[in-house]
C-alpha cells in the first residue's frame, strides 16, 4: 500500500488524562494544599495503543459505549488534542464536525459566521467568499443571511454549520454524532451530502449510534472497548459485537448531544 | 520567535477577522457604538486634568496633552492584557472543538486595541489644535513607540493568557496590578516632577513599559525625539518581554486544551 491511498493513519496512539481529584483551581487552593498534602490523582487512558489506517475514499465507522474513547479518538485525529503518545498522519484538507457550530458567534451575522468559521478551520477568505453562495443556498438562509446568528430557528443554525464545514470541499471528514440532532429534513440533507461525499471519493470518519447509519454508509466499522480497537471490520462484525457486548452488560444509553453546547 | 513571526503571518486573516469581531461585538447594541472606545479615555482625562492640574496644581502647561499622549497608549497596554487574559479561557470552547493555533487569540485582542489606539490618535491631535499646543513635526516619530509598545504588550499578553489558563486569579489579580502599576508610571506626572529617593530609583527605571510610554510623550507633547538609550532600552524591554511571554505561551499551548 502505497502512501498515497492512505488518508488517517494512527500509530500506537494513547491519550492519557490526567484526573486531578478537586485541582487546585485557584491559588488559593493551592497554597493550601502545599501546607496540607500533595495533589492526588489518577491517569486514565481514554485511548490506549491505537494504530488505524483508513485509505482514502473509505467509510469509516466507530461505534462503541460511551466513553469508549470514540470522541477523544475523533478529536486526535481532528488535531484537537495532541496525543500523549504515538503519532498521527493525515494526508490531505480536513474539516472537523466534532460539534455542529462550534465557531459560530451569535451576535455576527450568518455572512460573517461563515468567513469566520472557514478561516478558523484553516481556509481562505478567498476560499469562502467564493462558496457563500452556496452555503447559503444549503442552509436555506434567504434574507437571514445579514441577520444576526441567534436570531435564527435552530434548523437553520445546524444547516448554516454543516454546510460551512462540508461545503469547503475537505478530503477527510470527520463526525461526531451531529446526525443525531435536527429534524427528517436537516437528517435527510446530510445524509444526501455524505453520500456524494463518498461519491466524489472522499474520506469519511464517524460517530454515530444509530446502527443503521454504520450499516449503509460504511465500508468499515471499529468497534471501540475501553479506548482500544476491540473489532475492526465489517459493519456486520462490528455491530454484532457491539450488541453482544451490550447484552451482557448495561444497556447502552443513547446520547442526543445538544446542538449549541 | 520564528514561528511567532510565521503563524501570525500564515494566519494574518483569521487575526483580522478576530480582531475585527472583538470591536464589533464589544461594542454593539450601544448608541454611541465604536465613539466609546475613544470617549472613555477622554473622559478619564477630563476627570484627571480637574483633579490633577486644576486642583492639585501640576507644573505641567496644556496638562489635558502631557496626559493624553502617555494615557492613550497605556490605555491600550492595560486594554490589551485585560482582554488577552480571557483570550485562551474564554475561546475554551471553541479550543476545544476546533484544531486553531492558539497564538491567533492573543494577537487578535491585541491587534483590536491596537486599532482602538491609532484611531485615538484623532482626538488627541484636536485636543491639541484646541488647546493651542504646537503639532509637533515629531508626531511623525510616533511609529518608533507605537512599534516598542505593541511588541511589549504581545509579550505581556502570551505571558498572562497562558497564565489565566492554569490559575483563573490571574484575570481578577491583574486589574490591581494594573492600577498599582498605573501609579507608578509617570502617566499622570513625569520623573522630574517627584522627588525619588535613591534606593527607589533603580526601581523606577526597572518599568518595562515606562520608556515605549515616554516615547509618546517626548513625540506629542516636548516635540523632540527621546534620547537614544531610551530607544534602545524600549527595545529591548520589548523584546525581553516577548522572548519570555511567547517562551512560556508556546511550551504549553499543546496542553491548554486540557484545561479550558
Amino acid at each position: 500500500m502505497n502512501h498515497q491511498s492512505i488518508a488517517i493513519q494512527l500509530q500506537n496512539v494513547t491519550q492519557r488524562f490526567r484526573v486531578i481529584h478537586e485541582r487546585p483551581d485557584t491559588i488559593r487552593e493551592l497554597f493550601a494544599r502545599f501546607k496540607k498534602s500533595r495533589i492526588s490523582y489518577h491517569d486514565f487512558e481514554a485511548v490506549s495503543d491505537v494504530s488505524l489506517q483508513v485509505r482514502r475514499g473509505e467509510i469509516v465507522g466507530l461505534i462503541g459505549r460511551n466513553g469508549s474513547g470514540k470522541s477523544t479518538l475523533l478529536k486526535i485525529v481532528a488535531g484537537v488534542y495532541r496525543p500523549t503518545t504515538g503519532q498521527v498522519t493525515i494526508n490531505g484538507t480536513l474539516a472537523p464536525m466534532i460539534e455542529l457550530g462550534a465557531g459560530m458567534h451569535h451576535e455576527l451575522t450568518g455572512r460573517e459566521n461563515i468567513l469566520l468559521n472557514g478561516l478558523l478551520m484553516g481556509y481562505s477568505k478567498e476560499l469562502m467568499q467564493s462558496r457563500e453562495k452556496k452555503i447559503v443556498e444549503f442552509a436555506e438562509l434567504g434574507d437571514f443571511i445579514d441577520a444576526p446568528v441567534k436570531q435564527y430557528s435552530s434548523g437553520m443554525y445546524m444547516r448554516l454549520a454543516f454546510a460551512v464545514a462540508t461545503e469547503v470541499d475537505p478530503d477527510i471528514l470527520v463526525v461526531d454524532e451531529i446526525l443525531a440532532v435536527g429534524d427528517f429534513n436537516f437528517q435527510e440533507k446530510c445524509l444526501q451530502r455524505l453520500r456524494a461525499f463518498r461519491e466524489a471519493g472522499k474520506t469519511i470518519l464517524f460517530v454515530t449510534h444509530s446502527l443503521d447509519q454504520i450499516e449503509s454508509y460504511c465500508d468499515r466499522a471499529l468497534f471501540l472497548e475501553k479506548g482500544k480497537i476491540a473489532v475492526e471490520g465489517t459493519p456486520a462484525e462490528a455491530i454484532k459485537a457491539y450488541l453482544g457486548q451490550s447484552m451482557i452488560e448495561e444497556p447502552v444509553l443513547v446520547e442526543t448531544p445538544s446542538p449549541r453546547a | 520567535m520564528i514561528e511567532l513571526f510565521r503563524d501570525t503571518l500564515r494566519y494574518r486573516e483569521l487575526i483580522w477577522a478576530l480582531a475585527l469581531k472583538e470591536l464589533k461585538i464589544r461594542y454593539k447594541r450601544s448608541l454611541l457604538g465604536f465613539l466609546w472606545a475613544l470617549l472613555n479615555p477622554m473622559l478619564l482625562c477630563l476627570v484627571l486634568t480637574v483633579v490633577f492640574s486644576k486642583l492639585l496644581g501640576s507644573p505641567h502647561l496644556h496638562f489635558p496633552v502631557f496626559l493624553l499622549s502617555v494615557l492613550l497608549p497605556w490605555t491600550f497596554f492595560s486594554q490589551s492584557l485585560s482582554y488577552a487574559a480571557e483570550s485562551i479561557v474564554g475561546n475554551g470552547d471553541l479550543i476545544k472543538k476546533v484544531k486553531v493555533a492558539k497564538l491567533v487569540f492573543p494577537v487578535a485582542a491585541v491587534v483590536s486595541n491596537m486599532i482602538n489606539l491609532l484611531l485615538s490618535l484623532i482626538p488627541l491631535l484636536v485636543i491639541v489644535l484646541l488647546i493651542g499646543h504646537p503639532v509637533f513635526l515629531t508626531w511623525l516619530y510616533l511609529p518608533i513607540p507605537i512599534a516598542a509598545l505593541a511588541i511589549l504588550t504581545l509579550g505581556a499578553t502570551f505571558f498572562f493568557a497562558a497564565l489565566n489558563v492554569y490559575y483563573r486569579d490571574v484575570s481578577h489579580m491583574l486589574q490591581i496590578i494594573l492600577q498599582v502599576w498605573f501609579y507608578l508610571t509617570p502617566i499622570i506626572y513625569s520623573l522630574d516632577d517627584i522627588h525619588i529617593p535613591a534606593k527607589y530609583q533603580l526601581f523606577f527605571k526597572l518599568n518595562p513599559v515606562s520608556y515605549a510610554l515616554n516615547g509618546f510623550r517626548y513625540g506629542v507633547y516636548y516635540g523632540h525625539v527621546p534620547p537614544l538609550r531610551s530607544i534602545v532600552a524600549s527595545f529591548a524591554c520589548a523584546f525581553i518581554a516577548l522572548f519570555l511571554g511567547f517562551s512560556l505561551f508556546r511550551r504549553r499551548q499543546h496542553d491548554f486544551v486540557f484545561y479550558v
